[in-house]
This record gives structure tokens, sequence and C-alpha cells, in this order.
């Protein structure tokens, strides 16, 4: 024991034996501990990548440029009203410099182009992450001291979405996101508050469920509800994964609580299809296709997403419904967007054949319902309750239940300290979303959320537009937010209206800030075309845009609807900008129309997207103008010549800025163009 | 001819300035020592003698001067942190990280004054648990041991009041739960908790009356206190020496009292 301890306790003699050298000794202890501070100060992190910037950017050709652009220090964006303090610049030295695109890593690599700069709102905005840190771990990772980690890029529009709440071009993905929280009813369990003091509306309304006994079966009521998607799989009701008892008592208790609604279902009609290939062309005619899907031989989807699909419609639909939808759809249904079609007793009988023979064999073969009992029925009330059916379904009796989901309005900020996760999930806010969205009832089997069946690129868009409804969302500034355009209630009136109204003509066309973006905007028709040009349109639709397979349907009008619908557009759909008999619409002279042509050809190419000659022209992008003098007004082709986005905002067609007279000579050309326009585009 | 560094001491002391400040001179004999104590501000709060056995580690731990010297340290670098913290809601969580990735060596700064504030907590204890053990809180020392109880209560309240100025969750929910505590007290306790936030809730008030109070009141308490508790050493008869090393007049007397 002496031995070992004897060097020590002689080490220990030498330093601290006197204590004058102790002093001094302890004293250069404590320097040296101090010195650390000031060194870990000099060899931080951010000064090591500015090094390595410049180190980087001395073997590039434009190095005295950047050199000059590179300013030493820690840089900041600061803009304390929206809480912005971003230190990212510190290290991502290169953002702004034009010529690093080709740099393959960060932090040196150029920004890509937004329509922002990045001093702008900084970087934390979009990113999140810690904007005041100065190391790498602190700013991008979660931390003991900071939750938000940086957003994985994928998510990166949610950025956009928390100042514009409108649809913009650049973010297809957040665009989609909301379409589908607002398509998929998920506004409608979950409340989301928008900074505007409104809320997130659903775009779809599902059907009511008051009448449904004079629809369809119990059997089919079974089937849809034990798996929506094998009925079809466009559809966008999810899956409550419910037990078949459950589900034979909901059936029982819909059908039971139904009550029937005068003239919703027609007896049979005696004049059957003229062919078997009949139906399949009235349904081409009529442009079903535009608004409801169908799924094909491979499996494929076609058609439009307005209206249900109709694969297997004659599973579901009651013949004598049916036959009374097609004749009529606004007695059932008062609000449908489906047009009601005056179509004549053989055309409803052909369609009603056509779509009856849609069906599949299968599908209800395995359902086998005894007669409800009261207890089911009860049992079926009181589960339709539970499940919140109501939310999106009008049941009688039953009311809209409120606040039946957590709210989301703030979901892209909750704090992670707050959420449970699965075993082996990652613990972000992000997956947490997608998780919950992907798989509810993983969570915990007692959950009532249901089963979407989201492909991942939709769960993404969903969650990206969950992330956009955040604490810093529901906080900017007036100043910043950009608001979505209002929601008009716009409802033409008297008599024209209530034709505009039975022909749904909103479900496509959109008027004043109302209505669907299939066809043309026609708040300012009155000013654009010609009147006889109208009412021919009306009496036989055809396309102006060759490219198109969609068009309006003919409806069958009677002549003093036509005339009904015409007066009202001419009189009240003008723009108040210019009167549109200030130009002629015929007597230009022939030099003026000649000085038009050359302009038309050569000058200005119009012939690249529009088609004057039939022969000749290949433009397929704009509408044919053959024919076009026939069609439209003279003053509003120059205006529209002159500034094409003061008509119709966003339009294709580009502003030339032309003179005055070289609009006047085009126009004088264009109007040169008589004839039936439509009818030889049809051909 | 080379003079020793004593000399070099010596003739500084004995210089014009020197003289206007430190009235007593030169010299190393026990008048000039114990006037060397007496007159100075400082150091007049001391004992003029002290028994050399008293100044080896083993009789103190040195724990009441750790303590004093943790409490330097913490004066220091809080006057240094005061100048980059604002007691403002918006701005006191900004400051703290700015302290952290933008002040030259503010982390530095900062954990030195956390880490003295825990490392001061401890020696206090450690100190009357030294006292307590060596029953140096007996007569004529009882005094000066509920003056060191107070100085306890100070250090627990500078601990507890800048534990909030961070600004974050945890000084947060950490002076939630600990002004509720306060509400708790029977009658009054309700106007305590209302008094120490400024309000029923912990909020831009609190973090104003916190400050005020781990910047200006308490340090300038436990300094009164301290000033006294020393003085009260001296008063007292000095250190106390533990009764297992009993002084050879103690042991007379004993051995007197025992006949």
């Amino acid at each position: 024991m002496q031995s070992s301890n004897q060097p020590w306790s002689s080490l220990w003699k030498t330093l601290f034996g006197d204590p004058l050298r102790a002093f001094g000794i302890v004293s250069a202890i404590l320097l040296v501990l101090l010195a650390i501070a000031p060194a870990k100060n000099h060899f931080s992190e951010w000064r090591h990548y500015q090094k390595g910037y410049l180190r980087m950017v001395r073997s590039r050709g434009e190095a005295v440029t950047l050199q000059r652009h590179f300013q030493p220090g820690i840089q900041q964006i600061w803009h304390p009203d929206i809480g912005v303090t971003d230190r990212c610049t510190s290290c991502h030295v290169g953002l702004k410099e034009a010529s690093l695109t080709d740099v393959k890593f960060q932090p040196y690599r150029k920004h890509p182009v937004i329509p922002h700069t990045t001093e702008q709102y900084g970087c934390v905005m979009c990113h999140r992450g810690q904007g005041a840190a100065t190391t790498v771990e602190e700013a991008h990772s979660s931390t003991l001291a900071w939750e938000q980690p940086i957003l994985p890029a994928r998510y990166i529009e949610s950025g956009c979405g928390q100042c514009h709440r409108a649809n913009l071009e650049g973010t297809p993905q957040l665009n989609q996101g909301r379409a589908l929280l607002a398509r998929y009813g998920c506004v409608q369990c979950h409340s989301i508050k928008l900074p505007d003091a409104g809320v997130m509306q659903a775009t779809q309304d599902a059907p009511s469920l008051s009448h449904i006994a004079d629809k369809t079966t119990r059997e089919w009521i079974f089937a849809w509800l034990k798996d929506p998607q094998s009925y079809a799989a466009s559809a966008t009701m999810p899956n409550f994964k419910l037990k078949d008892d459950d589900i034979r008592d909901i059936s029982a208790f819909l059908i039971a609580n139904s009550n029937p609604v005068a003239g919703d279902t027609l007896p049979p009609i005696s004049q059957k299809a003229a062919d078997s290939t009949a139906g399949a062309s009235l349904y081409g005619e009529s442009f079903c296709a535009s608004c409801h899907a169908v799924q094909n031989a491979a499996g494929n989807l076609v058609g439009g997403n307005v209206g249900p699909e109709l694969t297997r419609i004659g599973n579901k639909t009651k013949p004598e419904w049916l036959r009374a939808w097609i004749h009529n759809p606004r007695v059932y249904d008062p609000g449908t967007q489906m047009p009601h079609y005056r179509f004549s007793d053989q055309q409803v009988a052909t369609m009603e054949g056509f779509l009856l023979a849609k069906s599949d064999s299968d599908f209800l073969a395995n359902v086998h319902l005894d007669p409800a009992t009261p207890e089911q029925i009860a049992h079926g009330k009181s589960l339709v309750m539970e499940y919140g059916c109501s939310s999106c379904h009008e049941i009688t009796g039953i009311k809209k239940p409120e606040n039946f989901a957590p709210e989301l309005t703030r979901i892209g900020s909750k704090s992670i300290s707050q959420l449970i996760f699965l075993p082996g999930m990652s613990h972000t806010l992000p997956d947490y979303i997608a998780g919950k969205i992907r798989q509810p009832r993983a969570f915990s089997p007692g959950l009532k959320m249901p089963q979407y069946s989201f492909t991942l690129t939709q769960i993404d868009a969903l969650t990206t537009a969950l992330l956009a409804q955040n604490d810093r969302a529901q906080s900017m500034p007036p100043s910043l937010s950009v608001p979505a355009p209002q929601t008009s209630h716009y409802r033409p009136a008297g008599k024209a209206g209530q034709i505009m109204s039975d022909l749904a003509c909103f479900s496509c066309h959109a008027i004043n800030g109302r209505g669907g973006d299939m066809a043309p905007d026609l708040t300012w028709e009155g000013s654009s075309v010609q009147r006889k040009w109208l009412e021919d349109f009306f009496r036989n639709p055809g396309t102006l845009r060759p490219a198109l397979i969609r068009r309006m349907p003919k409806f069958n009008l009677s002549n003093e609807e036509i005339s009904t619908l015409s007066d009202y557009i001419m009189t009240v759909y003008q723009t108040p900008e210019f009167d549109r008999e200030s130009l002629p619409e015929s007597g230009y002279s022939a030099t003026q129309v000649e000085e038009g042509k050359q302009l038309f050809y050569s000058k200005y190419g119009c012939q690249s997207c529009h088609i004057v000659d039939a022969k000749s022209d290949k433009g397929y992008i704009g509408p044919t103008l053959t024919g076009v003098g026939s069609r439209l007004t003279a003053a509003w082709v120059y205006h529209w010549l002159k500034n094409p986005q003061a008509l119709r905002p966003g339009t294709v067609e580009p502003n030339r800025n032309m003179s005055d007279d070289e609009a006047k000579s085009l126009t004088a050309f264009l109007m040169a163009q008589k004839g039936s326009g439509t009818k030889e585009a049809k051909k | 001819m080379a003079k020793t560094v004593d000399q070099y001491f010596d003739d500084l002391r004995d210089t014009r300035v020197w003289r206007s400040i430190f009235r007593s001179g030169t010299g190393s004999s026990t008048l000039k020592r114990s006037l060397a104590i007496q007159q100075n501000v400082f150091l007049h709060l001391f004992a003029t003698k002290v028994r050399r056995r008293m100044l080896s580690f083993s009789a103190t731990w040195y724990l009441g001067t750790l303590t004093l010297g943790t409490f330097l340290m913490l004066v220091v670098t809080g006057i240094l942190l005061m100048l980059y913290y604002h007691p403002s809601v918006p701005q006191a969580y900004a400051d703290t990280k700015d302290l952290q990735f933008v002040v030259s060596s503010g982390l530095f700064l900062r954990n030195l004054h956390r880490w003295s504030a825990h490392a001061m907590v401890f020696l206090v204890f450690a100190h009357m648990f030294k006292v307590f053990y060596r029953g140096a809180y007996r007569p004529p020392r009882e005094f000066n041991w509920v003056i060191g109880i107070v100085l306890l209560l100070v250090t627990l309240l500078l601990s507890y009041t800048g534990y909030l100025l961070p600004w974050d969750q945890l000084a947060y929910w950490a002076i939630t739960v600990g002004s509720n505590i306060a509400s708790a007290v029977p009658v009054f306790g309700d106007k305590i908790h209302f008094m120490l936030l400024g309000g029923n809730l912990v909020n831009a008030n609190a973090l104003l009356r916190f400050y005020v109070l781990h910047c200006m009141i308490l340090p300038l308490a436990a300094i009164f206190f301290i000033a006294i508790h020393f003085w009260r050493i001296r008063k007292d008869g000095g250190l106390y020496a533990h009764q297992s090393e009993p002084s050879t007049l103690t042991k007379t007397t004993l051995a007197k009292e025992a006949q």
C-alpha cells in the first residue's frame, strides 16, 4: 500500500506542497479551462462552413464575384412581426448565387426558384426547424429544447398554404389535399376554422338517406356498408369496418326510417329501345361521362367525378326509381347537380335499359336478410348516431352532430408531447398525421374514424394540407394572408333562373363567381356572342375546341325556353366595360380585311393555336375560328385582342399589346369569317 | 543587493498613494496587523486573529468560503447576462436562444451561472450540515445559525426566481406549480399567490416580478445577511473549534471543573 501511494503522494507534494506554487498551478488550470469557451466559440460550426465555402469558391471561374458577395459572420433574416429570426444563411451561404445551381450538396447550393425571395419571409416559414440556431443539430433536428425538426421536402407546399387560402398553380399537392379534405367529408366531422373567420366547407354533399327505400334495397345497403369500394372503386364513402350484425341493423333502420317522395317512381314504359346500341349512343350523346365514371374492361375508370360512379348501377337502383330520376332528377332531389334532360319517353326507356344492364350478378348474391325486428331497428338507430352518419348524410329524425371529431384548425403545430405514437413509428408530426389517415383504427380499436382507401400520394397531399393548418397560419398578419375568393351564392332570378337551375348550368359553367370550371365562364356571355348563334347553339350544341372530348349536352329545349334563356343572357350577362354594338359586325373594307389576314398569319402567327382555314391551319390550342364572324360580336373580338386577361382573367391567350389599328384590322378579318363554325367543327 | 519579494511589497506599502488608501502602514507587529484588518471596510467584518488550525481544510472543508465564491461568481455572470436579457414575454425566450447561438461565449456564461447556482444550493446545504453535526450552532452562535437559515431561504428563492427567466415550458410549469403551492397557505394563500405573480396566471407581470426579485431584491438581501453573518463570526469568537480537538485552555478548564 505504501509503495503504490508513493509516486502519487510525491507528485502531490511537488505540485501543491508549497502554497505559492499550488496557487500558481490552480491558476494555470483555471486559465486553460477559461480558454475553452472562446476556443469553442472560434471553432464553431458556422465558421467551419463559411471557410469551406470560401475554399470551394476559390476553384470556380466566378470566384471573384462570389467572394465579393460573401459576407463573413453570423447572417440573419429578421422579421419580428411574423416571428422570423432565421440564421440559416450563416451556413447556407450560396442560397442567392445563381451560378451555384450545379453544387451537389447543401449548404452551398443555390435555392430553387420560388415566387418569393429568401429575405422576404425567411426559411423556417416553409421548412420549419429552429431558425435561431447556429449549429447543424439544433437547427435541423428535434432536440430537447426544440420540437419541430426540418419538414421533409415532400410536404414543403404546406408552407404556401399558411398564407394562400386559394389554389395556386405551383402547389398541386396542397390543392389536391385541400380538395380531398373537402370532397371526402373530412371537414364534416372535423371542423377546420380558417383565419378569416370561416370554416372549410365540404364540396360534396353525401346523398340524403331520408327517402332511401324509394331508391334502393336493404340488400344493397348491406353490401355497400360492408365495403363501399367493392361496389364502386371511386366511392368517397369510407369503410367503417362494421360487424355483419351491426350492418344488418343499420340497413333495417335506414329502410324503416325512410319516407317516400311523391312522384319519384314511374311505371314501366312500353316503348323499348330501338336497338342494342341505342343506349350506348344516347349515353355518349348526352355526355353523361363528363360527370359519371364507369370502369372499363381493363379496370380503369373512364369519366368525370362530379356524379357517382355507374359501373354497377343496375345492382343499386330500383328500376321504377331510376326511370323517374332519368326523367327528372329534381323530383327526388331538388338540389342535385344533375341537369334535367328533357328526354322523350323512349329515350328514358333506352337509358334505363342501358344503365340497368350495368350490374354484377355476383354483387348481391350472398346477401340474405331476414325481415327486421323492432329491436334491430332501434339498435340500428343507435349505431347510426354513434358513428355520426348524419355528419354527412341527411337522415330524418337525427340531427347533424356538432364537434363530432377533434377540431383540426391547428393540427399542423400540434405539440409532439401531446401525441400518442404507435410502436415503431418515427416521432414526427407529419408521420403521425399520415399514419392516422392511413390506418386510423390502428391507433386504438375503439376509434370511430373509418378506414379510407387513399393512395400514398393522396395521403401525402392530405398531410400537406393539414400541416398548413397551424398556429402561424392562424396568426398571420392580415396584410400577408391571401384569402380564397369569396364563395358566391349568386342565383339568377325569374323564369330564366328557374330554367338555369333545372338544367344545372352551374354544375359546369361559372357565372358571377359561382359554378363549376368544366365549361367556360358565362359572366359576360351577352357581350361576347351574337344572339342568333346562341339560339342555334342551344338547339344543337357543338364544340368550339376541336381537341376537347367533352361538350355541352343537348337538353332538347323548347323554342320558348331557348328564347327566354337567350333574352336573359343577352340582357344580363354584359360587361360594363364596352357596348357590344360599338363596332359593326360586317361592312369592313377589303383592304382592312387583307391587312388583318397578314397580321393573323405573319406578324402574330395566330394559326399556331387557332384554325381559320380548316384545310391548312393546324392550331388546336385555342377555339376554332371558322365562322367566328357569325359567333362573336365585333366589339368583343376587338377588346379581347387588346387585352384578353381583362375580359377573362387567367386565360391562356397572350396579350400581344397590339395597336388600336392592328386590333381593328384583325377584328375586320375575323368578322369576315362568316358561316356556321360549330357545324364545320363537328365534322 | 537583491531585494526579496517581501521587500518590494514593503516598498509598495510605503508609497504615498498606498498610505492614502490603507492607513495602517507597514510593519508586522501585532498592532499593525490588527489595524490592517480593523481599518478596512471589507476586512473589518473578519476576526483580527485566526487560529492557524482553523485554516486547515479539515476544520471547515472551506464550505462557507466556497459558498461565498459561488455567490460572487453568480453576481458577476448575472450582471453580464443582464446585458443580453429583456424580461418581456416576446423577448425573454428569444434572448435565451440568442445567448446560446449568437452571443460570444454566451452559452458558457449562461452555463456558468446555472451550474454556479446549483453548486451554491448544494454548498449551502453542505455547510449547514457541517455546522449542525459539529454542533457549531450552539451558544453563543445561535443567532448566526438563524441568520444562516435566512440565507438558506434567500438562496432557495434566488434559485426559484431565476428558474422562470428563460421563459420556456419547464420554467412556466415549474413556476405555475410552485406558485400554486403558495396558494395552499390557509387564509392568505390566494393573496400570496396573487402578489407573487402580479395576477392569477404566470404571465408578463410574473416574469417582471421574478426578474426584479432575482436581480435586485434578493441579491441585496443576500449581501445584507452575508455581511451580518460574517461580522457575527468575529463577534461570536471566530470559527468554531471542534470538541474532539479542544484547545489547551479548554482542556485545563475542563480538568479544573472535573476536579
